[in-house]
């Protein structure tokens, strides 16, 4: 499938903003499972300084500033990928190791090679560990369960008990609040699965990025269209004879999952350990009074027969 | 022990010369089980005094022990003088105690530091090649020689810093380790500080203290200097910088409410570098820059007092208001150079100490040293295991920093907690414990108790029996290694911070009310030069260019000028208030109305026209007592408000203060608070004791202008510093004339002298009258003198022709900008032949007027950027 994503970010400021900088994670990046066709970034008004980079996760972070007085800034992110279409059918969930075998693998013993994804094990900025958290997914991690399934349980659990709602928590709302109020929005989701695959010693991702909201003939629409969208990927490593390692995709506020990607009609934007790691827009501004924000995602499909 | 065995038989080399005095043999033996200092063999029966020990001794004057109290004293003395304070809980409002300084200093024979030397030295060179290979190939994760938990899983770890080559290929530049003195006597290390460690500039300030006490042992004992230490650390700085020998070095602190903030301005003073907060430096096209009042200019190294976290609020924490934004961009571009570069913090984790045996042969292809305590993380399934059998003769450390805030959103991290020792938990939270580390292991580190070194330590006035006065106290050894052009790369400082530990808790902690005292390294013996001592007013980098002045400190300035003047107005009010109140000479009604007008517009007493404001304040009090009563209140703009003022003001531009300027301040209002208390006291206001008490504090302030004078530097601060009075005083005397003319104090001098008298008192110039006019009472020649006169330092011409001298100064390098109209008084009154109140009055009024706008022009152009810089966060989803 071809998507098209048209990203755009407006802020109106009540005074004059006379310098800011800004880091954006707006540029999806090519990866397994993700061909990125073309991606631009347009920044008004024009950045004094503009630099993309590779971070430590493998992202596109660009760092922009502007020191020219302004009363707006717009940024707007165009961004063509090309996704692989993964059949969910085809993923046995009852495959590959437990969720113990993973965890002991990760358990630290001298000389052990470790394999990359060990810096998604643990505490990081909006990832707290709490008993309330363990106490929460007991119930899908019993003893000898495949790692895939008891996932794919919590996912559940997190799709069907928590409600979805807009607006009910902002960036900095913490996991746990979210899970005790019962409500959230799909950062809140990921955040909760993740703390709770973390505190049992499994590597999680948080990964941001869009889907497509436009519903196929006779299907629901799907939720996450006004923004940008965020889910939980977990790794599956090669051991216990599982041939099929790699990083497990899951969207509990859709009940979504894959390999690579949690379906086609799913673009990955960035990945990292928690929201704080990959925020698609944070700045610091000088001056600029109150401002107001105005966020448009927008996910099409392309014909493709209509390329050349 | 018996005081009567002979003394020799104490010794075990005979002394040449000076016989040490017979009270040391008394001096008790440190605890059972703890090394001890002042003794060797302690378990002979009789105990044996360390030669060094013995020489230290035998250096002391003929008076022996009977001094050491007035030396503990005057060091006492000196550190309240010099207001070297630790804020224990880092908070504004916070007590600020006084440092605190043991009399004897720890003395380290030179083949006991040659070992401590080359084992630091290891150390240093091990942990600049780690950063290099965490932040670089990673080979210690790749192979399994450092466990992730204790890398990724650290807040310490910045993934923004992969790849990130400093300038000069080196990450850190300045590293302490604490070390300990097991009983066998040898060292070991207990942990090491990277981040932004503390000590450099109190262990300076333990030095001059301690080696002025003992400067003859001092100087005999061949001490090594510090000093070059020092000099190499800015030395090497400079090399790596892209700007060499002209870079621009500042010292970036949290600010004065940190709870180190003496020894960042000290430490600033004694280097010779600028000493910034993180709001006076921003961020430009990927280069760092410094906010002065001549513009921006470049930065290239920032030794750093904060912790990493703090450092860019763009990319790390957020909600910092004390970095940079934008500097972890500048710091990858390789603009500038952080020491220590942003990053090392996994490196303070105890728990790693168990690992650097490995890593040390992996990355050195060396064994280490000098070794550190046993040490055990429990995240490793074998540590584990000693930990169930161990338990109860380890210290618990907690394996990570405190963060800031835990999915509570409560501001402790439950992973993190303070360092305790098993052995003085009850035995029935043993299991307990037990239990919370097997249910998060990867937090605990476990490392073995061992019992610490003693020294001896004066006991001030303990008892008549001097040698009781000597007592061992259990101490750590805080050691630094500094980034030096010469060698491996880096110089172990030959001294450092002894921390004496307040209790037998074994954990010695300034926090935890310890105290501290100097570290002597015995130098090789050859002749040194005789002047040894650092001291503040020599400057290790030498400056290169004319002192930077940031926005900042310029303000700073201008207010500690500002609030000088107004209390030595207020101040001279108050008197002149008092004194006629209590005067024989009846006063006549206008004369009172006027001095009450006075002293409530400038918040002497409280405003009379708000009854309501302090309904019993005002009530029945006689006046003279209101005033007293109201001295030292900080809800009006008191006298001692505006002491208190002055002195906050001088202490954020501390580097660029004399010491004995400072002492000075903090003696003044010291006093000052003292002598009002005891007004207070009694409840009876005695007017004698408050004129006592002004007249010391103007006594005080004498010395703080004369200092401001002759002492300073003559650069823009100072223009700025002087601006600051010269506005003050135009305002103040052009209202009192104002004031004056308004009450008609003046309007009859022959039939009520009074007015004509106040007035003069009040711009302190009776005694010029009085020379040149006896006791005439003609207004011509009173305004002649406290307006036009221009060599009368309190006429309002005088003033401001200074004020118009000093800003056309300050002003000669930029476009040509009038400030205001400081010449109105030329203009409107050139001569005044006959006393024309109106044209006065009118001409008076300007001077106010034109004092406030200059004011708002200074403010506008030289301090505002600091306001602009405030700024703030946005993200979104």
């Amino acid at each position: 499938m071809i998507l098209d994503i048209w990203h755009e970010t407006v802020y109106d400021y009540e005074l004059p903003v006379d310098i800011t900088q800004h880091l954006a994670y707006l540029k999806p990046h090519q990866q397994v499972g993700q061909n990125v066709l073309s991606t631009l970034l347009k920044v008004i008004p024009e950045p004094g300084y503009c630099q993309d980079s590779i971070d430590t996760f493998g992202n596109i972070k660009t760092y922009f500033s502007i020191e020219t007085r302004h009363l707006k800034l717009k940024a707007i992110a165009k961004s063509r990928v090309q996704t692989q279409l993964i059949e969910p059918t085809l993923i046995d969930l009852s495959q590959g190791p437990s969720w113990e075998e993973v965890r002991q693998h990760h358990r630290y013993a001298g000389h052990q090679v470790i394999d990359s994804s060990a810096d998604f094990l643990f505490s990081s900025p909006m990832i707290l560990f709490d008993s309330t958290f363990s106490e929460f997914a007991k119930d899908c991690f019993t003893p000898g369960q495949s790692v895939l399934k008891a996932t794919h349980a919590l996912m559940q659990k997190i799709f069907q008990q928590m409600e979805y709602k807009s607006a009910s928590t902002d960036v900095n709302t913490l996991a746990i609040d979210s899970l005790k109020n019962g409500m959230g929005v799909c950062q809140d989701f990921s955040h909760i699965m993740i703390t709770c695959l973390r505190m049992l010693g499994l590597p999680a991702q948080y990964v941001s990025g869009y889907m497509l909201t436009q519903p196929p003939p006779g299907k629901p629409r799907l939720i996450g269209s006004d923004a940008s969208h965020a889910w939980v990927a977990l790794y599956v490593p090669a051991i216990a004879g599982f041939a099929a390692s790699g990083w497990y995709h899951f969207d509990p506020t859709n009940d979504r999952f894959g390999l690579h990607a949690p379906g086609s009609e799913y673009v990955i934007l960035s990945k990292g350990r928690d929201y704080s790691d990959v925020s698609p827009i944070r700045g610091v501004i000088h001056g600029g009074g109150q401002h107001t924000l105005a966020v448009a995602v927008t996910v099409l499909p392309v014909d493709e027969k209509t390329l050349n | 022990m018996s005081q009567s065995q002979s003394q020799s038989s104490f010794f075990q080399e005979p002394l040449a010369q000076t016989p040490v005095s017979k009270e040391f043999v008394g001096a008790p033996l440190a605890d059972k089980d703890h090394f001890d200092e002042l003794y060797q063999e302690k378990n002979q029966s009789t105990p044996v005094m360390r030669a060094h020990w013995q020489t230290f001794f035998s250096h002391l004057q003929p008076k022996g022990l009977s001094d050491f109290n007035a030396r503990s004293q005057a060091i006492e003395r000196q550190v309240r003088d010099n207001g070297i304070t630790y804020n224990i809980y880092a908070d504004e409002h916070g007590p600020k105690r006084p440092w605190s300084i043991d009399l004897f200093p720890l003395i380290i024979p030179r083949d006991e530091w040659l070992i401590i030397q080359a084992g630091i030295s290891q150390r240093a060179k091990l942990l600049e090649a780690m950063m290099h290979d965490v932040y670089g190939l990673g080979h210690l994760l790749k192979e399994g020689l450092i466990p992730p938990a204790l890398v990724n899983g650290h807040p310490g770890y910045m993934r923004s810093m992969h790849q990130a080559i400093p300038p000069g290929k080196k990450h850190l530049h300045i590293m302490a380790f604490d070390l300990a003195r097991g009983p066998d006597g040898h060292w070991s290390v207990l942990s090491q500080r990277t981040q932004a460690p503390s000590g450099l500039g109190y262990l300076l300030e333990n030095r001059n203290l301690i080696a002025a006490q003992f400067p003859k042992a001092y100087e005999q004992m061949h001490i090594e200097s510090l000093t070059s230490a020092y000099r190499g650390l800015v030395q090497s700085l400079k090399k790596e910088s892209s700007a060499g020998q002209n870079a621009h070095i500042v010292l970036l602190t949290p600010g004065p409410y940190n709870e180190t903030y003496f020894e960042h301005a000290y430490l600033a003073r004694y280097l010779g570098l600028t000493l910034v907060e993180g709001s006076d430096l921003t961020v430009r096209n990927q280069m760092a820059f410094l906010r002065t009042i001549n513009g921006l200019e470049p930065v290239h190294v920032i030794i750093k007092r904060l912790d990493d976290a703090f450092l860019d609020p763009l990319e790390l924490k957020e909600e910092s208001t004390l970095g940079v934004p934008g500097l972890m961009q500048v710091v990858r571009a390789g603009n500038v150079i952080i020491a220590n570069a942003p990053g090392s913090g996994f490196l303070e984790s105890p728990g790693l100490l168990a690992f650097l045996p490995g890593i040390s042969e992996r990355l050195l292809g060396q064994k280490l040293l000098l070794p550190a305590l046993d040490t055990w993380w429990c995240g490793e399934d074998a540590a584990m295991q000693y930990a169930k059998d161990n338990l109860a003769t380890s210290a618990v450390k907690s394996t990570y920093p405190p963060s800031d805030r835990d999915a509570s959103g409560n501001s402790s991290n439950p992973s993190s907690f303070a360092s305790f020792l098993v052995k003085h938990l009850p035995p029935k939270d043993y299991a307990l414990l037990m239990e919370k580390i097997q249910r998060s292991p990867e937090d605990y580190t476990l490392q073995s108790y061992v019992p610490l070194a003693q020294i001896p330590t004066w006991r001030s006035g303990k008892t008549a029996q001097l040698e009781q006065c000597i007592e061992p106290r259990s101490y750590m050894l805080r050691v630094f290694a500094l980034s030096d052009p010469s060698g491996n790369g880096w110089r172990i400082l030959p001294g450092g911070l002894a921390r004496l530990a307040a209790n037998e808790h074994g954990i010695a902690s300034i926090q935890r009310g310890g105290s501290s005292t100097d570290v002597w390294v015995q130098g090789e013996n050859f002749v040194q030069l005789p002047i040894l001592f650092p001291s503040p007013s020599i400057r290790v980098g030498k400056a290169h260019r004319d002192r930077v002045i940031t926005s900042r400190s310029a303000e700073n300035l201008y207010w500690f000028g500002r609030y000088t003047e107004r209390s030595e107005n207020t101040m001279s009010l108050a008197r002149i208030y008092l004194e006629t109140l209590n005067s024989e000479n009846a006063q006549s009604e206008k004369l009172w109305r006027w001095l009450d007008r006075l002293c409530q517009t400038n918040g002497l007493i409280p405003l009379a026209d708000v009854p309501d404001n302090h309904p019993q304040e005002r009530s029945h009090l006689p006046d003279e007592a209101l005033l007293i009563q109201h001295l030292n209140t900080k809800t009006i703009t008191s006298v001692g408000h505006n002491l208190h003022a002055l002195q906050s003001a001088a202490s954020k531009v501390r580097e660029s203060l004399s010491t004995d300027l400072w002492a000075t301040i903090n003696r003044c209002v010291e006093a000052f608070d003292k002598d009002c208390a005891a007004m207070q006291m009694f409840g009876d206001y005695s007017v004698t004791l408050a004129l006592q008490g002004l007249a010391r504090a103007n006594q005080s302030l004498s010395a703080i202008t004369g200092a401001q004078n002759d002492r300073m530097t003559r650069d823009m601060g100072w223009s700025l510093l002087n601006i600051g009075r010269f506005i003050e005083r135009l305002q103040f005397f052009s209202h009192i004339l104002d004031s004056a003319i308004d009450e008609g104090v003046l309007a009859d001098p022959f039939e009520d002298t009074s007015g004509f008298a106040a007035l003069l008192g009040l711009f302190d110039s009776t005694i010029t009258f009085q020379a040149q006019h006896q006791q005439s009472r003609d207004l011509n020649e009173l305004l002649e003198l406290l307006v036009f006169n221009s060599e009368n330092p309190r006429s309002l011409a005088w003033i401001t022709r200074k004020l118009k001298a000093r800003l056309a100064k300050l002003t000669h390098s930029e476009t040509r900008v009038e400030f205001g109209r400081v010449d109105v008084l030329v203009h409107l009154v050139p001569v005044v032949n006959e006393v024309d109140f109106k044209d006065l009055s009118e001409c008076v009024k300007e001077c106010i007027r034109q004092a406030w706008q200059i004011s708002d022009e200074i403010t506008g152009r030289y301090f505002t950027h600091i306001q602009h810089s405030d700024y703030k966060i946005q993200r979104y989803k």
